[in-house]
């Protein structure tokens, strides 16, 4: 390939054909021996503004895993998982993360851009595996399913690392006898909690303090209090990391307080959605009519898993039974389930064996099955005392189910009165995005604007029914 | 214990001055005391001891002997177990080898130009002896003949003079694909070649895999263009239909309908205990059964246009078939090509359901026509989004170079790496799901038997180091990835020699080592971690 790269021509500088030719023959002599073609043809390079067009990308990057020092064992994690380049936040975060003396770190960048891997990775560099069952690096998560994604995260990258343990502080999982024995612990803030006022949980080693989702964990309606007081237990030169793909003003200061003197990396409004993802509405001539459109929108476009947001359980159970009579498996998760319930449904759905993933607001966050290619808003999401005002940021993370390390997805929200088309509208201002209108009335027509949605994701401008407009 | 003949010992001993020592202890004056009584109960009791403790040694001893024989014999039995099963399974290989070699045979068409080349697959199949891989020899169960090959790296062939070959097919494909200015030269190459060679695509490979390399890519040249010609009358095909649509009604109202139940079906398809896709597989079925009875009068066309070589007339629908049934059949292909390009790109392992459908679907005998599967019309399609499956090359560093390699454009610019990697790993997957398919047990024709899968490896490894490109690596990887046991089932020792050529010596020729060229040599480390598979 080099060799090639090397003969080949720029296409704005004319080319001597005589040497580049010369050139050929010297690399390959036989090709041109046994070959009665005329060979004077050299091959164009590609494009400098071209290889880097996708510059502003947050996939984009330039270096490899091995330039940025990683251990041995790691990278062939990485590339076990079919990781072949590092994206932009893992690209630039990593050094920072792995400099020393260790700095704090708040990191944000769009769903779906290797966050997890790249703090991962900072765990497993700092973990001393001579210590395997010393506890030395811990990370939160806001529900058991991100936790034991996590764990498995940890676990394929350091696949090839000896000695390594990791487990997950999960209601039910910690052997109370034996405590957490573990290098990595993955956990929810209650249970850490616990876990260490019980004194099972030896936490005076700890290297590291990683927080996901950090946003929604620190929160002070939510999580917050316990992150503070899990941190309040532990180590006072612990490294913070903190990670989530969006961090609303008030809660960025919070997190200045949390993390002090952390590097930052952050996104502007506009910059937070995934361009991969098509982003169209459905206008549903009324409520009921939703189910048979939903069924119908499965055979307009290739779609691998999906995942459809409801509002209630019972939409939800009522969903599942029409798409399970047309020939769907489905996976239905909501607050009805618990513990192993929960974690058994959600298999069901990473390994394939179901394909469809109805949910409510439960799972809108982190979980990464990278199949996932439709999301689908039944219900526009919405927040406050009766759902008064529409929710920008639990669209985003729904919407981020898909779309994954740079694939293409389609998400799919659904309107059909005044009130969610009004939420709709606002939600896209918010971020600054052109939905797009299908409609039901002509399955051969919307078909072909899904098609060609799909194709051109990139020329949205082709597509500007702007849902503030009309 | 005692002697035979206890009279004349106990004389002698007697006689022995220790014994008379003894009898003078016995006799003793001291000989009733309580002390001496005691003495002599230790010391018998030291003598019991003694006997006991030798007594067990020796029992001890004759176990461990014991025990050392029976894993002696089990050891030889075991050895001649596997000795046997190795002759098992190099018989059975070499009967499936037979049986798909007599598949050929009612291929061979009278019509001059392909036929030629199907002949020759036969002759060149059943004469075992002329190629150390061929059949006859991977049968036997001492793997040495099949190795020296492999360490030689010409197990799949000879790898130079093919890539001298194939480069000389590189430019007709580039004038195809990139509209390059470059269309006389492959116009005058291909005649040339073709009447310097004689056989066809795959001929060799399917075969043994070892193959004058000349003829083989002659052979790649000729199929390929009709590949792509396949691939240009399907277009046409599908704006005939849309022409029908506009003139018929019927056919409008149903075939947008039938389109997407089609897409929609390929898409539950899951992976799980067998029979969780009857449902999609009975409506695909259904639908393109449909389609054949021509309820909506879709005009007939004449299906030679969508195979690569011509058929003759006899068998089953012989005549033209309704071009919806041949536009469902290309819709059904186009699901399932973008299901791995959508699905099995993230998730390889979902390609395999697909790959079941794919043989169910093409292997039904009413679909076939003339007696054999039309799986021509979703060959035409793999080979232009995967062409380094069917042997291009190119590098991506050039324009040329990746348009050769199936690199999609957006919009007039290249898509990025990581998306077109991904569409190479869904592809890879796919193409294996679909070739590596075990009819053993069915007594339908299988439409893409795992020769394919061999000649596509081959065409891959046999790329000079300096012309490997990551993408070739991405699919080698993926057709190799969860499919290690299905292809060591269809080629035994062979396979073990071609996984090991694919992920050890492959990658370590690799004059660019890419984290795709490592990704090989790490898929290698997995197969010895998770499988026990030691490539070596």
């Amino acid at each position: 390939m080099a060799d090639q790269a090397n003969q080949a021509n720029t296409p704005g500088v004319a080319p001597d054909s005589t040497p580049a030719a010369a050139t050929a023959t010297e690399t390959a002599p036989d090709v041109h021996q046994d070959s009665n073609l005329v060979d004077n043809e050299y091959e164009v390079e590609v494009k400098l503004s071209d290889l880097q067009n996708d510059q502003e990308s947050p996939l984009y990057s330039v270096s490899s895993f091995e330039q940025l020092g990683l251990p041995k064992p790691i990278n062939d994690g990485l590339l076990a998982m079919n990781f072949k380049k590092p994206s932009k936040i893992q690209e630039r975060a990593l050094p920072l993360m792995l400099s020393n003396p260790p700095r704090n770190m708040i990191a944000q960048s769009q769903s779906g851009t290797g966050k997890t891997a790249a703090f991962v990775l900072t765990a497993l560099s700092r973990v001393d595996l001579s210590k395997p069952t010393q506890p030395q690096a811990l990370i939160l998560a806001p529900s058991r399913e991100l936790a034991r994604q996590i764990q498995m995260v940890v676990q394929t990258i350091g696949q090839f690392c000896e000695n390594l343990i990791v487990e997950a502080a999960i209601p039910g999982n910690i052997s109370r006898t034996a405590g957490v024995k573990s290098s990595v612990v993955v956990g929810t803030p209650g249970t850490v909690m616990d876990l260490v006022r019980r004194r099972q949980f030896d936490v005076s080693q700890l290297k590291l303090l990683i927080i996901d989702e950090a946003d929604n964990m620190l929160d002070q309606q939510g999580m917050g209090e316990q992150c503070v007081r899990v941190k309040s237990m532990l180590p006072p030169t612990i490294q913070i990391l903190l990670f989530s793909a969006t961090f609303p003003e008030k809660v960025m200061q919070y997190a200045e307080r949390y993390a002090p003197n952390a590097n930052q990396m952050k996104l502007k409004q506009q910059e937070l959605t995934v361009k991969g993802i098509s982003q169209m509405y459905m206008d549903c001539p009324d409520e009921r009519e939703k189910y048979d459109i939903l069924c119908k929108l499965y055979g307009l476009m290739t779609i691998g898993s999906s995942v459809i947001f409801v509002k209630t359980r019972e939409s939800a159970t009522e969903i599942q039974r029409r798409m399970e009579a047309d020939g769907h498996k489905v996976s239905a998760l909501h607050g009805a389930y618990e513990g192993a319930n929960r974690d058994a449904v959600l298999d069901d759905f990473r390994s394939g064996r179901s394909k469809v993933l109805i949910t409510t607001n439960v799972l809108a966050r982190g979980i990464d099955v990278s199949s996932v290619s439709m999301v689908i808003n039944y219900d526009i999401p919405m927040k406050g005392a009766g759902d008064r005002e529409p929710d920008a940021e639990t669209y985003l993370h729904r919407i981020g189910r898909t779309g994954r390390f740079g694939r293409v997805g389609v998400s799919i929200s659904f309107v059909y009165d005044r009130k969610s088309f009004e939420s709709l509208a606002k939600i896209a201002d918010y971020y600054g995005i052109d939905l797009i209108q299908l409609s039901p009335d002509d399955w051969d027509a919307t078909e072909k604007k899904v098609q060609d949605v799909i194709k051109s994701s990139r020329a949205k401008a082709d597509y500007a029914p702007n849902v503030t407009s009309g | 214990m005692a002697g035979s003949s206890p009279a004349p010992r106990r004389s002698h001993q007697w006689q022995s001055p220790q014994r008379s020592a003894v009898l003078g202890d016995i006799l003793n004056d001291d000989r009733n005391s309580e002390s001496r009584h005691r003495i002599l109960l230790e010391a018998a009791k030291k003598e019991h001891d003694r006997v006991r403790e030798e007594a067990e040694r020796v029992y001890r001893d004759h176990l461990q002997k014991e025990e050392h024989a029976k894993l002696l014999a089990e050891r030889k039995k075991e050895e001649e177990r596997i000795r046997n099963e190795e002759l098992l399974a190099a018989e059975r290989f070499r009967l499936l080898a037979l049986k798909e070699k007599k598949v050929e045979i009612p291929e061979i068409p009278p019509t001059p130009t392909a036929p030629e080349p199907v002949k020759k697959t036969a002759p060149a199949s059943t004469t075992p002896g002329q190629t150390p891989t061929a059949n006859g020899t991977n049968g036997t169960p001492a793997s040495p003949p099949t190795l020296p090959p492999l360490k030689s790296g010409n197990i799949f062939g000879l790898p130079k003079p093919q890539a001298t070959s194939q480069s000389t097919s590189l430019p007709s494909l580039t004038g195809l694909l990139a509209k390059t200015p470059a269309p006389t030269a492959p116009a005058s190459q291909a005649p040339s070649t073709v009447a310097g060679g004689s056989s066809l695509f795959g001929a060799n490979a399917q075969a043994n895999g070892v193959k004058p390399p000349s003829v083989q890519d002659v052979a790649t040249e000729t199929t390929l263009d009709r590949h792509s010609v396949i691939h240009k009358n399907l277009k046409t095909l599908r704006k005939s239909l849309a022409d029908q649509a506009k003139s018929n009604k019927a056919l409008k109202d149903r075939m947008g309908d039938m389109r997407r139940e089609i897409r929609k079906s390929v898409g539950q398809l899951t992976g799980g205990a067998p029979g969780v896709n009857r449902t999609q597989q009975s409506k695909i079925t259904g639908l393109l059964r449909e389609a054949l009875a021509n309820n909506v009068q879709s005009q007939l066309v004449d299906p030679s246009d969508y195979v690569i070589e011509p058929r003759p007339a006899t068998g089953q629908n012989a005549g033209p078939l309704p071009s919806l049934f041949l536009y469902l059949l290309n819709i059904f292909s186009k699901a399932t090509i973008s299901q791995f390009i959508n699905e099995a790109a993230a998730r390889p392992e979902t390609a395999d359901p697909v790959g079941v459908c794919v043989a169910a679907t093409f292997s039904e005998p009413d679909f076939h026509w003339r007696g054999a599967p039309l799986i021509d019309i979703l060959l035409a399609k793999f080979r232009i989004v995967c062409p380094v499956l069917f042997g291009y090359r190119g590098s991506e560093k050039t324009e040329q170079g990746r348009a050769r390699l199936g690199w999609w454009k957006d919009n007039g610019r290249w898509v990025p790496e990581q998306q077109h990697m991904d569409r190479m790993t869904g592809l890879g997957a796919g193409f294996a799901a679909i070739s590596l398919r075990k009819f053993a047990m069915s007594k339908k024709q299988n439409p893409y038997p795992p020769r394919n899968y061999w000649s596509a490896m081959a065409r891959i490894v046999n790329t000079p180091p300096a012309d490997m490109s990551s993408t070739q690596c991405v699919v080698l990887k993926s057709m190799i990835q969860n499919y290690e046991i299905k292809f060591i089932e269809a080629y035994g020792n062979a396979a073990l020699a071609a996984l090991r050529l694919c992920l050890v010596e492959f990658p370590a020729r690799a004059v660019d080592k890419t984290p795709a060229v490592h990704s090989l040599e790490v898929l290698g480390q997995l197969l010895r971690k998770d499988a026990g598979l030691v490539l070596g």
